[in-house]
């Protein structure tokens, strides 16, 4: 369960990214966030995950707080979430698995993961991952030869080997042609219901979010303006969170 | 308005050119004079003399072991000195500082190091060495910081959001993006200390420059020649290694 407590995000000096924000997130849900650019779909994930810092409000991972763990607690807090990146955030120049590794990071003892060794067992769980994802073929290959779309499902199995309980999308698909956006979606909504991970995404497209989200987060200006069932997104409350037919 | 800053900017430059002519005394007839003299030069050098072949050897090698540690020395100093001179990673003022004094001892060349390390420590490659060293770590320095300011951050946030610790996301996010860099760099500037290495003999720093300047200075064009084809070999050679291994790094 992630909750949410009177979040709130400011970029120096007054740009304000979130407003107040609270959410209850149970375990196994498909979330979609919804909002325009600008409405602080990508703080509110990156405040989630703690790659940025509120500026005010708390966090809870599983009753936990982020925002008041430090160190070692942090880290593992940190690992119970995986995140998929809108530009994938791959090494380039190192192949498929040791990107899919950097997922086992906080698993593997820290000394010997320097010297780039991992156990065996973290090494099949990497590659039945890839299986997983239909890339076990391009192993070993470098990462930036890859399409886009295969990129970003390498960057899905290295959340998946962290073995999250929930995984955070920004954007997935923005940087993907549209027929793409599909495989990456249907391989979140797979592992959201074979796996039972929570699975939260940010997406600009209406349709894409009212087809996968068991729950819609419609977010304009860093306020939550609809927060319910795809069923329950009405012309009114699409207006409401695109504003004025500018949407 | 643009045309007129145009013409004002040849104006200037060809001044520029026609006094440093005028104060350097250019001239063409006193080329044209001196060119008996230089065909005299280069008939005297030929044919080279080839018994002296083991000291032009010598003094190669130690050409090239003074640019190896030089340049292995300075890779391995600069490190620090980069990330201290990079903005992304190091306070302001540090950065400032750092960066500053970079730019200032690099406007000394390797050559002008040589003349204060061989009056400090004594003739011999040793004052070579340090010479290269001195030159090269602001050099690469330099190269470093900037390739640590053009960072992907990606990579870097993929690790942290994957709960790795501090040295886990330097080892796995940074480092894959610099090494081959880094390595690139070094390569580079051990292809330009061959040559740097190679004069240092001319002020009592050791390797093949010794011999240049003995054999000249005794007239001796013939064994002149030897060492300067040796020289040439010496460097074509570490060129072309050199950039082939910087070709397959990136």
């Amino acid at each position: 369960m992630i909750e949410v407590r009177g979040l709130t995000k400011v970029y120096p000096p007054s740009t304000v990214a979130l407003r107040d924000v609270s959410l209850k997130i149970p375990d196994g849900q498909f979330v979609t966030v919804i909002g325009p650019s600008g409405a602080g779909k990508s703080s509110l994930l990156r405040c989630v995950n703690g790659l940025v810092a509120p500026t005010a409000g708390e966090i809870l991972i599983d009753g936990e707080s982020l925002t008041a763990a430090r160190g070692e607690a942090r880290r593992r807090l940190v690992a119970r979430i995986g995140f998929v990146f809108q530009q994938f955030n791959l090494i380039k120049r190192l192949s498929v698995l040791d990107n899919v590794l950097v997922g086992r990071l906080s698993h593997v003892p820290e000394l010997r993961s320097l010297v780039g060794s991992f156990p065996r067992r973290d090494r099949v769980l990497a590659d039945a991952v890839l299986a997983r994802v239909g890339l076990a073929e391009l192993a070993h290959r470098r990462a930036d030869t890859l399409s886009g779309g295969q990129q970003q499902r390498v960057a899905i199995a290295r959340a998946l080997v962290q073995e999250p309980r929930t995984i955070l999308a920004d954007e997935p698909m923005a940087s993907l042609d549209p027929a793409l956006s599909r495989t990456v979606m249907d391989l979140l909504r797979r592992i959201n219901e074979e796996d039972g991970i929570t699975v939260i995404t940010t997406l600009h497209v209406m349709d894409l979010a009212l087809e996968y989200g068991q729950r819609v987060i419609g977010l304009r200006d860093g306020r939550v303006v609809y927060d319910g069932g795809a069923a329950g997104v009405t012309d009114e409350i699409v207006d409401a969170i695109f504003g004025g037919g500018a949407g | 308005m643009r045309t007129v800053s145009r013409w004002t900017g040849v104006a200037v430059v060809l001044a520029l050119f026609l006094w440093s002519a005028w104060e350097t005394e250019l001239s063409l007839s006193r080329m044209v004079e001196g060119l008996p003299f230089m065909a005299d030069f280069l008939q005297r050098m030929f044919p080279p003399d080839f018994s002296v072949l083991g000291n032009a050897g010598r003094g190669a090698l130690q050409t090239l072991q003074i640019a190896v540690v030089g340049t292995a020395v300075a890779a391995v100093a600069a490190l620090p000195l980069g990330f201290l001179a990079a903005r992304n990673v190091a306070p302001a003022w540090l950065f400032y500082g750092v960066r500053s004094l970079l730019n200032a001892l690099r406007a000394i060349d390797t050559l002008v190091y040589a003349l204060f390390f061989v009056a400090a420590v004594g003739l011999g490659p040793f004052p070579g060495v340090l010479a290269v060293v001195a030159y090269t770590t602001m050099i690469l320095a330099k190269l470093y910081s900037e390739a640590i300011e053009a960072i992907d951050p990606g990579p870097v946030e993929a690790a942290t959001a994957a709960g790795a610790t501090r040295l886990q996301v330097l080892r796995f996010g940074v480092v894959p993006q610099l090494l081959p860099l880094f390595i690139s760099f070094t390569l580079y500037r051990f292809e330009t200390n061959i040559r740097a290495a190679a004069i240092l003999g001319f002020v009592g720093a050791g390797g093949i420059g010794f011999y240049i300047q003995t054999y000249l200075r005794m007239l001796n064009y013939p064994a002149a020649s030897t060492v300067l084809l040796i020289l040439i070999a010496l460097v074509m050679a570490v060129d072309f290694t050199s950039s082939r291994i910087r070709q397959r790094l990136i």
